[in-house]
């Protein structure tokens, strides 16, 4: 069989999904929408993030990791992929990735969170 | 002791004895019963001869000195040594006998401190000097030695006072020429000493300054480790009344603020001085980096005592009162500076409108997910059917963890701020900005020390209060305490 390759959340699994990087699986979502978070749904600072992007108008697509069958996988991928401690929050804006919170709040003051947002479509004037 | 009171005869400049300022046209000599050669009876007005009243004087003094082993000349001398000193001045020849009696009779005075008294002569001579305020009785009392002193035989014990101490005088100045030279040289000397024990005074009252400052801090510390020793009484645990973490972030911060006033006094003379805008700009990068090391030293913190930090037990009551997060808010910054920032370009000011704008967002964001950890915190120990305690207990400490992630945020937004506006403004902007700021927080820390020592009626007052208000603690010095945050 060859891959499936549309991943649709908790509900269809591919055959090649039980063997698939965590990794591959993280940045193929992460590439789907404009705005991306990985969250955790009892994490405090995940809501923060959450109310940010609302707070701006963008309506960002949720992940939250805690609900999902694999989502420890992503954790762990996504602890690797920050260096970090944290796996969550994680935000991807178009596909790329902007990091956990500290950054997305440094790019949000030094003003390249919004044209990057503009660019992913996920903000309108 | 002489019984009679000689203040009352003019000499004490005191409030009380103000009604007799008529008396200094009177001959000091004739005032106390010395032996005046006629010619001197002439003078009048407030400009003496000095020249000759001081003669007159030290010849008294001679005749006396030829009659006894202990010459009272420098008792005698002196007055009208340092009555010359300023010559075009009407003299209020009072004070002298004073000056000169304390140098003299009976006291405790040891050589220099003689030195001193005659410079306290000497300042009590200078004009506009609030000579009034300094009487004391004391002063009265020697008043009243000396006179009685000039009256009789002196028991000057005052041959150590050399300052301007005639002592070629003594040695055998018995004509009147002999007299006019040393007496110019004398006079050289009164005015040289004058000036050295005028400088004297300006470094101990500059002393004084820097002591009541450091007063004022030490009664901060005092208040604030008082405080924190009343809130975190009953926490077990740890030894002292505060946690080490929470100690050791104090004395940093301490030390940074001190730091900070090095800082602010560099951008002061940087801009003062019309630096280059390279130059100025290395002063403004050190600036950023000063608060950049407050915001590690912060990191450290939370996670030692978060709720050190949260609570705000670190910094000041005013400071407190305005606290989001463990620190100061940065749209609230903001707010601040917008006004004093002119005049900015266009861009700069969409600019710092933008800033304003994010880091509210920002701030709303962090404070709702504050509350969220709240809300959840309260849910995990609030009451409800009792399923396991220490369960409870375990998932309530993980949650409180968090907080620490909020303070590092929320931190790391000031800092960030910090810098996006260093990168909006120029550089000469940007100093007198962080200048603004750093004097911003160190008038709401002095608010805080005056608030503190403010008088009071209640003596019950639980905590901070400093039931002793000293006029030091009322009069805050305006400079040390702008700085810093």
């Amino acid at each position: 069989m060859h891959y499936q390759g549309d991943y649709y959340w908790g509900y269809y699994m591919p055959t090649r999904s039980i063997g698939s990087d965590p990794m591959e699986r993280v940045v193929k979502l992460a590439s789907e929408k404009a705005v991306v978070i990985f969250s955790l749904s009892s994490c405090c600072m995940c809501h923060a993030v959450k109310r940010l992007f609302c707070g701006m108008g963008v309506n960002p697509t949720v992940y939250e990791l805690d609900q999902d069958p694999r989502g420890k996988d992503l954790e762990t991928a996504l602890m690797r992929l920050l260096g970090n401690s944290q796996p969550v929050p994680v935000v991807f804006i178009g596909g790329k990735l902007i990091g956990a919170m500290d950054r997305v709040m440094a790019s949000h003051i030094n003003g390249t969170l919004v044209p990057l947002l503009k660019e992913a479509g996920a903000l309108w004037l | 002791m002489a019984n009679h009171r000689v203040g009352e005869t003019g000499l004490a400049d005191s409030g009380p004895s103000s009604n007799h300022h008529h008396h200094h046209n009177i001959p000091y000599a004739v005032l106390h019963g010395m032996n005046v050669p006629p010619s001197f009876m002439h003078q009048e007005g407030s400009a003496f001869d000095f020249g000759e009243l001081e003669e007159a004087i030290v010849l008294q003094g001679v005749k006396i000195r030829n009659d006894e082993a202990k010459p009272p000349l420098f008792t005698a001398g002196r007055p009208a040594a340092t009555l010359e000193m300023f010559p075009s001045w009407p003299m209020r020849f009072q004070q002298t006998p004073r000056g000169s009696s304390k140098s003299g009779e009976e006291s405790t005075d040891s050589g220099s401190g003689v030195n001193t008294i005659s410079s306290k002569t000497e300042n009590q001579v200078e004009p506009e000097s609030p000579i009034s305020k300094k009487t004391s009785s004391l002063d009265q009392q020697q008043q009243v030695e000396m006179a009685s002193d000039i009256s009789r035989t002196g028991t000057s014990q005052n041959q150590s006072a050399a300052a301007k101490t005639p002592q070629e005088k003594r040695r055998g100045s018995t004509s009147e020429k002999q007299l006019d030279a040393k007496t110019l040289r004398r006079l050289a000397q009164n005015r040289e000493a004058a000036r050295k024990s005028r400088l004297r005074k300006k470094a101990y009252v500059q002393q004084l300054e820097s002591s009541r400052i450091k007063l004022t801090q030490l009664e901060q510390d005092l208040q604030r480790a008082r405080s924190q020793g009343f809130f975190l009484g009953g926490c077990a645990g740890t030894v002292g009344n505060i946690s080490s973490g929470a100690a050791i972030f104090d004395m940093e911060y301490s030390r940074w603020l001190e730091d900070d006033q090095r800082h602010m006094s560099e951008l002061r003379t940087g801009l003062n001085a019309h630096l280059s805008d390279s130059d100025l700009r290395i002063i403004v990068d050190s600036y950023i980096s000063h608060y950049d090391e407050i915001f590690r030293l912060k990191v450290a913190a939370a996670k030692a005592d978060v709720f050190h930090l949260i609570t705000g037990m670190w910094t000041t009551p005013a400071e407190r009162c305005f606290l989001w997060m463990g620190g100061f808010r940065p749209s609230d910054l903001i707010k601040m500076l917008i006004s004093q920032l002119d005049p900015l370009t266009e861009q700069q000011v969409m600019g710092i409108y933008s800033l304003q704008h994010s880091s509210q967002q920002a701030e709303e964001a962090l404070t709702q997910g504050l509350e969220q950890l709240q809300q959840s915190l309260t849910d995990t120990i609030a009451g409800g059917p009792v399923i396991d305690g220490m369960q409870q207990m375990a998932v309530a400490l993980g949650k409180l963890a968090n907080l620490e992630g909020f303070v590092r945020q929320a931190d790391n937004l000031r800092q960030q701020t910090l810098h996006q506006l260093s990168r909006i403004l120029t550089v000469r902007q940007a100093a007198r900005c962080f200048l603004m700021i750093g004097e911003y927080y160190g008038r709401l820390r002095a608010l805080s020390s005056l608030w503190a020592s403010r008088p009071r009626e209640s003596m019950m007052s639980e905590d901070h209060s400093c039931q002793t208000t000293t006029e030091l603690q009322m009069v805050q010095p305006s400079q040390n305490h702008f700085s810093n945050f």
